[in-house]
């Protein structure tokens, strides 16, 4: 049974259909046209075969009511920028130029410049909107310029010079941050850089003086052309190459340090193992993924492993070492993850809807939910629960060190009930079969879970 | 005519003018004065490329 992608209406030329483990992108007539251009051209099946662009088969005949239709191979895990990390954001921007130069040397351009067109793939982004893709006419401006701004150049500013996270504004304000929004973030010496005179500044002024006011076909008769668009991607470029975040590793980052970790890796990895064995999944949802250890455990025994962190430096590591392992990587808050939004409430599908897993990993985390963000341990289960799969859990109880560091000054009755390890086993009990367990001390325990019907 | 479901902002493509040094300010010029001149004519109620009206889609006096 075949659905429209619900976050690909916005182009009516070309539209996203998924039927099964399948993805189709039905064309209109010029969308069509535009595909035999590309089809045609020598920059398409190059930018496939280095990995830059999704691969795209034509159809025939179409499906009845379109004029052509392509089939793509199936992305394992969709993500979206306010689940990116900076250099995840960067390395992005820095495609999304360069497959924009490289279609203007052959004739084409690209119509926006959304990171929502570009997904990770074993650690590398992949261009995955075709039809985007369309033959340049001479005269033409770049219209996807402003997007660009907005959704790539902004939000890398935003943290690389003001040292402000940009994916709770892309969650926020999924256009991104406006040139006039910019301007007025923009102090001290900064200001006065040249990417942000031009790109912040001058395009804020432009905006507020043109509001109203077409200037697209005076452009074309003035003599715009493809090197005006050139010039400035060269620019943009090197602004974009520039821009740095200096993460600091404090707090998760150093997690890997504390003596309990690397005490329970072991037994932890060879538990995870034992879990793979028995049951083969082929989608491992590792929550609160920290360094992505078990992560690349899971996704050296051939699973696809999405690693969950709120910590953006630990994943930043995690990025660097992700490319060609069957990884992806979402950063979110696991007690505010990412939210069904977008259009009808449908067009960016929550982070664990898209996530879909048949084994759960919640190593190291249950506890932090309890104590630091104050969720009762029966909702912790119940949610563990709500992923209806395999899930392998490690209990960590009151007496626990850490436990001590996350209660901090919160008195015994400022806690929610039902925290030792007997309340922990009923709870359990009342959702899950215990398929396995081991101890790894006294106020540790792993259990491997199956879900009752 | 030419079809876009993305809305590029006049301010924003005029920039892409502005950024390519002396060639790309002479076309920055060109096109704010050609803008102009339209305008003007359309106020003088002198006669005028309808077709050019529709394309640059005239915007009312502010």
């Amino acid at each position: 049974m075949s659905s429209a992608d619900p976050g690909s209406f916005r182009d009516p030329a070309s539209r996203v259909v998924i039927d099964g483990d399948r993805v189709f992108r039905l064309l209109d007539e010029r969308g069509m046209q535009a595909w035999r251009v590309l089809a045609a051209s020598e920059f398409f099946p190059k930018a496939v075969a280095d990995g830059r662009v999704v691969a795209a088969s034509e159809l025939s005949p179409p499906p009845p009511g379109s004029a052509g239709a392509l089939e793509h191979p199936s992305l394992p895990f969709i993500s979206y920028p306010y689940e990116w990390t900076f250099s995840m954001l960067k390395d992005a921007a820095l495609l999304q130029l360069d497959l924009l130069r490289d279609a203007l040397g052959a004739g084409l351009t690209i119509k926006d410049a959304t990171p929502y067109n570009i997904q990770f793939v074993e650690g590398s982004p992949v261009f995955i909107d075709v039809g985007s893709f369309e033959e340049y006419r001479p005269g033409e401006p770049w219209i996807g310029y402003r997007q660009f701004t907005r959704q790539f150049l902004f939000p890398l500013m935003l943290r690389a010079w003001l040292g402000v996270p940009f994916q709770p504004w892309l969650r926020g304000d999924i256009e991104g941050p406006t040139p006039a929004q910019m301007a007025n973030l923009l102090g001290g010496k900064k200001r006065f850089n040249s990417g942000a005179l031009f790109h912040v500044r001058l395009q804020a002024r432009m905006e507020a003086r043109m509001s109203d006011r077409a200037i697209r076909s005076d452009l074309k008769s003035a003599g715009f052309s493809a090197d005006l668009i050139l010039a400035n991607v060269r620019k943009l470029r090197s602004l974009v190459e520039s821009l740095e975040w200096e993460h600091t590793t404090d707090g998760w980052s150093e997690y890997g340090s504390c003596s309990h970790v690397a005490r329970d890796r072991s037994a932890k990895t060879e538990f995870l193992e034992e879990e793979m064995s028995s049951s083969s999944p082929r989608r491992v949802l590792d929550l609160g993924a920290n360094d992505a250890h078990f992560s690349m455990v899971a996704a050296q025994r051939g699973a696809l492993a999405i690693a969950v962190d709120g910590d953006e430096a630990v994943l930043e590591d995690v990025y660097g070492r992700a490319r060609g392992l069957d990884l992806a990587i979402a950063l979110s808050d696991l007690a505010n993850p990412s939210p069904s939004q977008g259009w009808g409430g449908v067009e960016r599908p929550s982070l664990f809807q898209r996530a879909n897993p048949d084994l759960v990993i919640a190593y190291g985390l249950i506890h932090h939910l309890i104590y630091a963000a104050s969720i009762p341990p029966r909702e912790v289960v119940s949610w563990l629960r709500s992923f209806d799969c395999a899930v392998i859990v490690e209990f960590v109880s009151p007496a626990d060190e850490m436990v001590g560091r996350l209660v901090g000054n919160k008195l015994p009755d400022e806690l929610h009930g039902e925290r030792e390890e007997s309340d922990f086993r009923t709870l359990i009990a009342e959702c899950f079969e215990v398929r396995s367990e081991r101890r790894l001390s006294p106020e540790r325990v792993l259990f491997a879970l199956r879900p009752l019907s | 005519m030419i079809f876009g479901y993305l809305d590029p902002g006049s301010g924003s493509l005029i920039l892409q003018a502005v950024v390519g040094g002396l060639t790309g300010l002479a076309v920055t010029v060109k096109a704010l004065r050609s803008k102009r001149a339209m305008k003007r004519a359309v106020k003088d109620g002198a006669p005028v490329d309808e077709e050019a009206i529709e394309d640059t889609s005239l915007p009312a006096e502010p």
